[in-house]
C-alpha cells in the first residue's frame, strides 16, 4: 500500500516537473514579449527527434549502441539546436506579429505548430509512426524498500536545476535585470540603451531549449515520441501556465504540480482514466479560471475609468 | 449617392449589366475550378483570381463602381444570384465530385459565418466551433438512430441541444477574456472531441453508422432528384437544402450585422471598456455571439450527418475549428462575401490541388501564416459601416 503510494507521489513530482518544463517557457515568452507562443509545445517536441536523428547516426557510424558521452552530446546537441531553432521561429514569423493584437498572435502560432508538427511527418523518416524512445537513464535505486527508477530522479533533479538556474539569472544577474526591464517597458529599456530585440532573442532561446529539456524528458518517460505529441504537450504547458497566471514563473510551477497531481490521480483511480485524462485537466483549467480569471498568481488587471 | 434624372436610366442599365457580368463571371470561374482535373488548370485559374484581386485592390474606383452597382440593384443581384444558385448543379456535366465539394462547402461557409459573429464582430477567440459543428452532428444521429426521428424534426432540435452547449460554453466568457478564453475554448473543444472518442453511445471511436437519408413528400434524398426531366445525382438533394442553410445564414448575418446587437458586437470589438460605459451589457452580447454560432453550427452538423450518413470523432477535431477560423480570417473579417469566399476556397483548394493531397495539412498552416503576415484584413477587408443614406 504504502510503496503504491510512493510510486504515485513519484510520478506525480516527476511528471509535475517535465510539465513545469515546457510551463515555464510559456510563461516567460509571455511576460517578457506578451505574446501566447502556441507552438512552444511543438517546439519542445523537436527536440527528442533531434537527439534521435542524432543518436541513430552516431550508432550508424560506429556499428554497434554508441558510447554514453556520444548519447549525452546528442541531447546536449537536440537542447542547443532547438533552442535556436526558437530564435529562427522568432525572428521568421513571431515577430511580426508583436504588436498585432493578441489573437493574431495566437491564431498565427496555432498554425505555426500545426507546420512544424506536418514537417517532422513529412521529413523526418517514417515521420507518421510512432518512434521508440530509450529510457535515458536505465537502473533504479532501491529506497526503503520501494525502488525508484533513476530516470524519474534524474528527471526532477535536471528539472529543479533548470528552473533553479533560469530563477537565479532572472533574479540575480544583469543579464535578467535586462530581460525584467524590458518585459516592463520595452521603450524605456531602449533609453538606458538595452536593446529588446536582443532580450527578445535571448528569451526566445532560452525557453525553448527549457522547452526541449520538457519535452525530450517527456519522451523518456512515455518510452515513445509521435509527430503530434506536441498537442499534448503544448496544451499541457500552456494549461498549466494559464492556472498558475500567466507571466508568473512560481505560478507556472504551481500549475504544473497541480494539472500532474490531477493526472497521476485519474489515471490511478478512474477505471480507463488514461483516455479521458484531458477531460478532467480541462475541467481543472475551466474551473479555476472561472473564479480567478487571473489564474492562481496572476495578476489582476485593474482598469480604471 | 446621388444620380441625377438624366443620367438615371443609362446608370441604371450599366449597374444591371455590371451586376450581371460579375455574377455570372464569378459563376463561370466556379465551374471551371470545380470541373478542372489538371492541376495546371488549378493553378492558372488560381493565378488568374489572384490577378484580379490585386487588380481590384490598385483601381479602387473600379472596385467602388462594382459595389455601387449591387448597392443601387440589391433585388436584382439578389434574384439573380438565386437563380444562379439554382442553376448551378445542372452545368456540372453530372459531376457528382464536384457537387460533393460545393456542399461541404457551402456546410464550411455556414460555419465561418457561425464563428464570425464571434471572431469578426465582436473579437472573441472561439476555438470550439467544430466541436459544436460536432455536438449538431451527434445530436441528430443519435435521435434519427435510437428513437427514428425525422430529419426534419431533429434538425431543430439538435440545433437546440448545440446552442445549450453553446450557452454553457459562454458562461465562462463572462469572467474570461482574450488568451484565457482562447483557452477555455480549446479545452471545450478537446472536451467535447474525447468523450465523443470515449464513451459507450456515441459509438467511441468508430463514431455512427448508418444515418437514414432525409424524406421529403415522399422524395427520398437518397435517390437522384428529377427537375423537369433532367435528372441529378443525389447529391444535389442536399446541394439545395445546404444552399437554403447558407441562404438562411447569409439573411441572419445581414439583419444581426445592421441591428443593435450587431453594433453592440462592433463596440465590444473596438474596446470593452468602452462599450460597457456605454451601458452595453457585454456580458449578455458575449453569451449571445457564443450562442448564436453553436445555433448555426448545429444546424450544419445535422446536415452533414445525413449526408454522409457516418460520422466519428476524427470529423470535429481542434484542426477543424482552426480550419474554420483560417476561413474567417482569410476571407475577411465582419464581412459576409469574405467570410463565404474565404470558406469556399480554403475547402476546395487542398481537394483541386491533388498533387500535394499528402500535404493539405501543412497547406493550411502556411496559409494561415502567409495571410496573416501579408493580408492580414484578409481577402475582402471588413467595412466602414454607413449610416443614414
Amino acid at each position: 500500500m504504502t510503496e503504491q503510494l510512493v510510486q504515485q507521489l513519484l510520478n506525480w513530482i516527476t511528471l509535475g516537473s517535465i510539465y513545469a518544463l515546457v510551463a515555464v517557457g510559456f510563461s516567460l515568452l509571455f511576460g517578457v514579449l506578451n505574446i501566447i507562443h502556441f507552438s512552444h509545445g511543438d517546439v519542445s517536441l523537436l527536440a527528442p527527434f533531434l537527439a534521435l536523428a542524432a543518436v541513430q547516426t552516431v550508432s550508424a557510424s560506429v556499428g554497434g549502441s554508441p558510447a554514453v558521452v556520444a548519447i549525452v552530446l546528442s541531447v546536449l546537441l537536440a537542447v542547443i539546436v532547438t533552442g535556436l531553432l526558437g530564435v529562427v521561429l522568432y525572428y521568421l514569423v513571431i515577430k511580426r506579429f508583436q504588436n498585432a493584437p493578441a489573437m493574431m498572435a495566437l491564431v498565427a502560432t496555432v498554425a505555426l505548430g500545426i507546420v512544424l508538427r506536418e514537417l517532422i511527418r513529412h521529413l523526418y523518416p517514417q515521420g507518421s509512426n510512432p518512434h521508440a524512445v530509450p529510457r535515458l537513464v536505465p537502473g533504479s535505486i532501491e529506497v526503503l524498500g520501494v525502488t525508484i527508477p533513476a530516470f524519474n530522479l534524474v528527471a526532477i533533479l535536471v528539472s529543479v536545476l533548470s528552473v533553479g538556474l533560469l530563477f537565479y539569472m532572472l533574479e540575480r544577474t544583469r543579464l535578467g535585470l535586462h530581460i525584467k526591464a524590458v518585459s516592463q517597458d520595452r521603450d524605456a529599456a531602449r533609453l538606458i540603451s538595452i536593446s529588446p530585440a536582443r532580450i527578445f532573442q535571448i528569451t526566445f532561446f532560452i525557453a525553448s531549449a527549457i522547452g526541449a529539456i520538457g519535452g525530450l524528458f517527456f519522451a523518456g518517460y512515455a518510452g515513445i515520441v509521435r509527430f503530434d505529441f506536441s498537442v499534448d504537450v503544448g496544451l499541457i504547458g500552456f494549461s498549466a501556465a494559464v492556472v498558475g497566471g500567466l507571466g508568473s514563473m512560481p505560478g507556472a510551477i504551481i500549475g504544473s504540480l497541480l494539472i500532474a497531481g490531477l493526472d497521476t490521480l485519474v489515471q490511478a483511480t478512474v477505471p480507463n482514466g488514461a483516455s479521458y485524462r484531458l477531460v478532467f485537466v480541462f475541467l481543472l483549467v475551466i474551473c479555476v479560471l472561472v473564479f480567478r480569471p487571473a489564474g492562481l498568481l496572476g495578476r489582476t488587471i485593474v482598469e480604471k475609468v | 449617392m446621388s444620380v441625377t434624372a438624366t443620367r438615371g436610366t443609362s446608370g441604371a442599365a450599366t449597374a444591371l449589366s455590371i451586376v450581371a457580368l460579375t455574377e455570372i463571371g464569378s459563376a463561370a470561374f466556379l465551374r471551371q475550378f470545380l470541373l478542372a482535373e489538371d492541376w495546371r488548370v488549378v493553378v492558372g485559374l488560381l493565378g488568374f483570381f489572384a490577378i484580379v484581386l490585386v487588380g481590384l485592390q490598385r483601381l479602387p474606383t473600379v472596385e467602388a463602381r462594382i459595389e455601387g452597382a449591387f448597392s443601387a440593384q440589391s433585388r436584382f443581384a439578389t434574384l439573380l444570384g438565386i437563380a444562379i444558385v439554382l442553376l448551378f448543379p445542372f452545368l456540372l456535366e453530372k459531376s457528382t465530385y464536384a457537387l460533393h465539394l460545393l456542399i461541404i462547402a457551402q456546410l464550411y461557409a455556414v460555419l465561418a459565418l457561425a464563428l464570425n459573429f464571434q471572431l469578426g464582430s465582436a473579437n472573441i477567440p472561439n476555438f470550439a466551433t467544430g466541436a459544436s459543428y460536432g455536438i449538431g452532428a451527434y445530436a441528430s444521429a443519435l435521435l434519427a438512430l435510437n428513437w427514428d426521428v425525422s430529419f426534419w424534426l431533429a434538425l431543430p432540435a439538435a440545433a437546440v441541444v448545440a446552442t445549450i452547449f453553446g450557452f454553457v460554453l459562454g458562461v465562462p466568457s463572462m469572467r474570461t477574456r482574450d488568451s484565457y478564453l482562447a483557452l477555455v475554448t480549446i479545452a471545450f473543444g478537446v472536451v467535447v472531441h474525447q468523450l465523443l472518442n470515449n464513451l459507450e453511445f456515441t459509438g467511441g471511436p468508430n463514431g455512427l453508422v448508418g444515418i437514414p437519408a432525409p424524406e421529403l413528400f415522399g422524395h427520398s434524398f437518397a435517390s437522384p432528384l428529377v427537375i423537369f426531366g433532367h435528372s441529378l445525382p443525389s447529391q444535389a438533394n442536399f446541394y439545395y437544402l445546404s444552399a437554403a442553410l447558407v441562404g438562411v445564414s447569409i439573411l441572419f448575418a445581414a439583419r444581426l450585422h445592421h441591428s443593435r446587437i450587431g453594433l453592440a458586437w462592433n463596440a465590444l470589438r473596438a474596446d470593452e471598456l468602452a462599450a460597457r460605459c456605454q451601458g452595453i451589457n457585454a456580458t449578455w452580447y458575449k453569451v449571445l455571439a457564443f450562442v448564436v454560432d453553436a445555433f448555426l453550427a448545429g444546424f450544419a452538423g445535422t446536415i452533414y450527418a445525413f449526408y454522409v450518413g457516418f460520422i466519428s470523432p476524427d470529423n470535429f477535431t481542434f484542426l477543424v475549428s482552426v480550419t474554420i477560423m483560417t476561413m474567417v480570417i482569410a476571407g475577411g473579417m465582419d464581412n459576409t462575401l469574405g467570410v463565404i469566399v474565404g470558406a469556399f476556397l480554403l475547402t476546395m483548394l487542398p481537394e483541386k490541388l491533388r498533387a500535394f493531397s499528402d500535404y493539405r495539412i501543412l497547406f493550411f498552416g502556411v496559409t494561415v501564416i502567409a495571410f496573416l503576415m501579408i493580408r492580414p484584413q484578409g481577402i475582402f477587408p471588413q467595412r466602414l459601416r454607413r449610416y443614414g443614406g
